[in-house]
């Protein structure tokens, strides 16, 4: 019931927005691999790819469109939806860091400077979003600051969640961990760089969406 | 230990009524802060910055709101994004979150406020 009243409510949203298209959003902090599932999502149903990956922190400075995304489930469900892939967020962004892994200083700064403004226009695009797919990291600690942050505010907004715990291709990844620390949301467990467990992905987002 | 509402920005003790049955602004969710952490995290701004660093770091501001005359800074007491050297900076994502006027800290009383922003918010609402 509170699942059809909230579906109700965006659908509403959207209306008054002048607009009928869904809009889902990927967020999470730097590096969680969000470019990684927006470029897997793209490859896999328009065959194209959306942004560039890098080793390197805050790659994505920038909001990402792609719009008319069209997915099916193995279950049969259609979702057409706007995808938006977004600047990690982070509560410290230091050039330092950017110079440790190989920039000039110069660029390390300007990367930081851009990185800070991928943040607060990360934040305002979540007045556009219907849904939210919040990236985490799976081999990290999932009590972040970062990660409990956007979740905290994002159910304040009554924005329907879905956790994805990426890179469980690693051994240090734990999904466990990831579960117990936010029980009350559907938590996926993916490696969005080799396509594990995507098909579990696509139906959850389109059980999230309902 | 605090908790921190990621709401509202409400610090709770250890033990709080508010913890277990949610904060006054109806949020559920807490951040744990160990008290030495939210000692340091509260530590004066850098101070010992060069001239140059300092014009530096006004002119990533003021590019960053995207205004190209430096204006006067004014003086506030909440900052959203404390800028602590160029290319040093520190976000305070529940004033973000929350749609506080952008506010960057420049130094101890030195402050950028993007008030176009804050008067379109407005307009919004």
């Amino acid at each position: 019931m509170m699942n059809f009243l909230l579906s109700l409510k965006n659908s509403l949203k959207r209306l008054l927005r002048g607009r009928s298209s869904l809009v889902i959003g990927l967020y999470g902090p730097p590096n969680a691999g969000k470019t990684t599932l927006a470029n897997k999502i793209c490859k896999d149903w328009i065959g194209e790819e959306m942004g560039t990956v890098s080793p390197i922190a805050h790659e994505t400075r920038e909001v990402k469109v792609k719009e008319k995304v069209c997915i099916k489930t193995e279950t049969g469900k259609e979702l057409m939806f706007n995808l938006i892939d977004t600047p990690g967020i982070a509560t410290r962004i230091d050039y330092e860091d950017f110079m440790k892994a190989g920039l000039p200083e110069a660029k390390a700064k300007k990367r930081a400077k851009e990185a800070t403004k991928g943040v607060i226009e990360a934040i305002k695009w979540l007045d556009d979003v219907d849904t939210v797919v919040v990236v985490i990291d799976a081999t990290q600690d999932p009590y972040s600051q970062v990660n409990v942050t956007i979740i905290g505010n994002l159910a304040a907004r009554n924005i329907p969640v879905l956790i994805i715990g990426n890179k469980v291709d690693l051994k240090r990844a734990s999904l466990k961990r990831v579960k117990a620390a936010f029980p009350q949301y559907a938590v996926v467990g993916i490696s969005a760089k080799y396509g594990t467990n995507m098909n579990d992905f696509y139906e959850a987002l389109a059980k999230v969406t309902e | 230990m605090p908790h921190q509402c990621v709401r509202c920005d409400t610090m709770y003790d250890d033990g709080s009524q508010e913890i277990l049955k949610g904060c006054h602004c109806g949020a559920r969710l807490f951040f744990y802060i160990k008290k030495e952490l939210l000692q340091s995290s509260k530590e004066e701004l850098v101070v010992n910055l060069t001239i140059e660093q300092k014009e530096e770091l006004e002119t990533d501001v003021l590019d960053l709101l995207g205004q190209q005359q430096p204006d006067t800074p004014v003086v506030l007491d909440l900052e959203a994004i404390r800028v602590l050297k160029p290319g040093k900076y520190e976000l305070d994502l529940v004033h973000l979150f929350r749609g506080d006027p952008l506010i960057f800290k420049l130094a101890d009383g030195k402050y950028i406020i993007d008030v176009p922003e804050m008067f379109s918010r407005l307009k919004k609402k």
